[in-house]
């Protein structure tokens, strides 16, 4: 890991402190191992909750550093608990990883937060990979989310297996998949399948799945999916309709194109570019209660 | 109860006190009645094991007014084998279990300890309290406990020891768990052996008393915690009479309910019975509400704003657009719906 992002993380910090707070985390951030991973610990004790405020040049920074890496809207808390991790010394491989395995081990909820956001920052990716693909198991929301949304590590180490797993559980929870990194380039065919199978399963329950999910088939459109788009552009829920226009649209794939000639208005509003993903994008998923 | 005899005399637990289940535990009073008695009230259950609960519990809990609980580290029954499962328990005190609380709309905290009957594991012991710091000064962790005496061995005096100077260091209060056996010597030592190491009685939750210990403990300037369990521990009639004799201050309810045969709703219930004997609606805020948020409350760990008006508005909360309760999952099911969706 980078000194800059070490830095730019404590100019973050130095803004949002009191000198006594930021007095107290330079002291524990300099301290033996065992005193630092209690500070993590007692962060909460010892600093205040709020929302830390990021300027939007230091944003850009952190992102140019590693990219996709985000602290907006991230607690002072949070914040300083993944500063102090950066600071644990990394040198001796096998002290580092018990280290932080030991705060794993024994972490609540927002510590596990602070360690999962925390991982695209720490030493020996390889070591982490297992408990981050564990996390997305994990029925914790707040946990979920700090692994699945806004955090670079999947994307870069991921499997596939554990990559699909990622996108379909978020769908799952009903959880905003355009808040994952790298969802445009991690798209698969084997994914598009599996997304096909499970809107059957939730089509027979008489549930819904969220029309921004389509974004994730439209290069591996086949006769199966254009089935699916046939069926979305049948109900009556317009978002479902647009979603099923412009996967097909951008798909290419002549039996789904021939679909939405059936719908004008919907064709024209996609291939003059009025209408896109970014439309169908929303935080505010509900798809367990059935829709009109 | 499935135990027989010889079982229950290898295995001494809860019931072990008990006079073959001849006392009646619950009678006299039906679910409407109390409802209508002690509606309107909340409460807070200082010292309650819901690892061992259903859900079902937590959703008759919060039904009943009950806000927010203490959950303190204790014996699970089963015996710990490995550091692992102590460190499983604990993450779940603080984890998991703090999860599915928030769930039904009921705030969770935690005490932490190592409790006096696993102190006698002396090797495994060590290596708790070797973890232990990683534990205490967590966000929720209101107190060190449930600590003190089960058999009153010299390990258990020396892991509470340890554990009173770990509760100083950290500036958290303590709460005490006095032995079944032995009860009154057992009260009397734990005190006398905190108010040695220095601590504060204002600091020091005595839980489990009854109409023996109860004097000695107030006079002295500690809390007194009551546990409502039937058979072995306080029933709530007797309850009412210490409160008359006593009054209110620095006394506290709680059900301590676990794997035993407990009952998750022995504060509403005694809030109930209270009402009916004309306590005043002031003392019993102060026995199954305020009182004991004042007493953990000195861990700077309890924010009432988190649950006095309750926590229902979480279910359909957001936080930065994500609901927390997904997979399907409904907070309060129409349980007498022969439909399920």
């Amino acid at each position: 890991m980078s000194d800059v992002i070490q830095q730019k993380i404590r100019e973050v910090i130095s803004q949002n402190t009191s000198p006594s707070e930021s007095d107290w985390l330079t002291q524990k951030g300099s301290s033996d191992p065992l005193e630092l991973m209690t500070a993590f610990v007692a962060s909460p004790r010892n600093l205040h909750k709020k929302i830390i405020t990021v300027t939007p040049e230091q944003a850009w920074e952190l992102n140019a550093e590693i990219a996709g890496f985000s602290v907006n809207d991230w607690s002072l808390v949070r914040l300083s608990r993944v500063w102090l991790l950066t600071q644990l010394d990394s040198s001796d491989k096998e002290t580092y990883v018990k280290n932080i395995s030991t705060l794993f081990d024994t972490a609540e909820m927002n510590e596990l937060v602070a360690l999962y956001s925390a991982l695209p920052l720490l030493s020996y990716p390889d070591e982490w990979l297992f408990r981050a693909t564990d996390a997305v198991r994990s029925n914790m929301g707040f946990v979920f989310d700090a692994i699945a949304l806004h955090n670079p590590f999947p994307a870069r180490y991921f499997s596939e297996q554990a990559w699909n797993q990622l996108v379909l559980k978020t769908i799952f929870n009903d959880k905003p998949i355009h808040f994952i990194e790298g969802l445009e380039s991690r798209r698969n065919e084997d994914l598009a399948m599996i997304l096909s199978d499970f809107a059957h399963e939730r089509w027979a329950a008489g549930r819904s799945v969220a029309p921004q999910v389509w974004r994730l088939v439209s290069n591996f459109m086949n006769d199966i999916i254009a089935g699916d788009m046939q069926h979305l552009l049948q109900s009556r829920y317009v978002p479902n309709q647009q979603a099923a226009a412009i996967a097909s649209f951008e798909s290419g794939y002549k039996p789904a194109i021939e679909l939405i000639s059936n719908y004008p208005e919907l064709q024209k509003s996609v291939a003059s570019g009025k209408l896109t993903w970014t439309d169908l994008e929303t935080t505010d998923l509900n798809t367990y209660v059935p829709q009109p | 109860m499935c135990l027989n005899h010889n079982e229950t005399t290898q295995n001494p637990s809860h019931f072990e006190d008990s006079d073959d289940g001849n006392t009646p535990a619950h009678t006299d009073i039906t679910w409407s009645e109390y409802n209508e008695l002690i509606k309107g009230m909340r409460f807070f259950d200082p010292h309650i094991h819901m690892v061992s609960r259903t859900t079902d519990d937590y959703q008759a809990m919060y039904q009943a007014g009950i806000v927010a609980l203490i959950e303190p580290a204790f014996w699970v029954g089963q015996p710990r084998t490995g550091l692992s499962s102590f460190k499983d328990y604990y993450s779940s005190l603080v984890g998991w279990e703090r999860f599915r609380s928030s769930q039904f709309g009921i705030k969770h905290y935690c005490t932490m300890g190592l409790n006096s009957r696993e102190a006698n594991n002396e090797p495994l012991a060590e290596q708790v309290m070797e973890i232990l710091p990683l534990y205490i000064y967590k966000e929720g962790v209101v107190g060190i406990g449930e600590i003190g005496f089960d058999d009153q061995t010299p390990a258990e005096e020396k892991y509470y020891r340890l554990q009173l100077e770990l509760a100083k260091k950290a500036n958290l209060p303590v709460q005490i768990h006095t032995p079944h056996r032995d009860k009154k010597k057992g009260t009397e030592r734990s005190m006398a052996i905190a108010l040695e190491h220095g601590l504060d009685p204002s600091w020091v939750i005595v839980d489990h008393n009854n109409e023996e210990t109860v004097k000695s403990v107030l006079d002295k300037g500690f809390w007194a915690g009551f546990t409502i369990y039937p058979f072995t521990k306080m029933g709530n009639e007797r309850m009412v009479k210490v409160v008359e004799q006593y009054g209110p201050e620095r006394i506290m309810i709680n059900s301590a309910a676990d794997w035993g045969i407990s009952d998750p709703l022995a504060i509403p219930k005694t809030a109930a019975l209270m009402k009916m004997r004309g306590i005043t609606n002031e003392s019993i805020k102060l026995v199954t509400y305020q009182n004991a948020i004042d007493a953990f409350g000195k861990s700077g760990q309890i924010d009432v704003t988190d649950f006095e008006d309750g926590m229902e508005s979480d279910h359909s909360a957001k936080f930065h657009g994500n609901s927390i309760l997904r997979g399907g999952q409904q907070p309060a099911p129409a349980k007498n719906s022969l439909l399920i969706q």
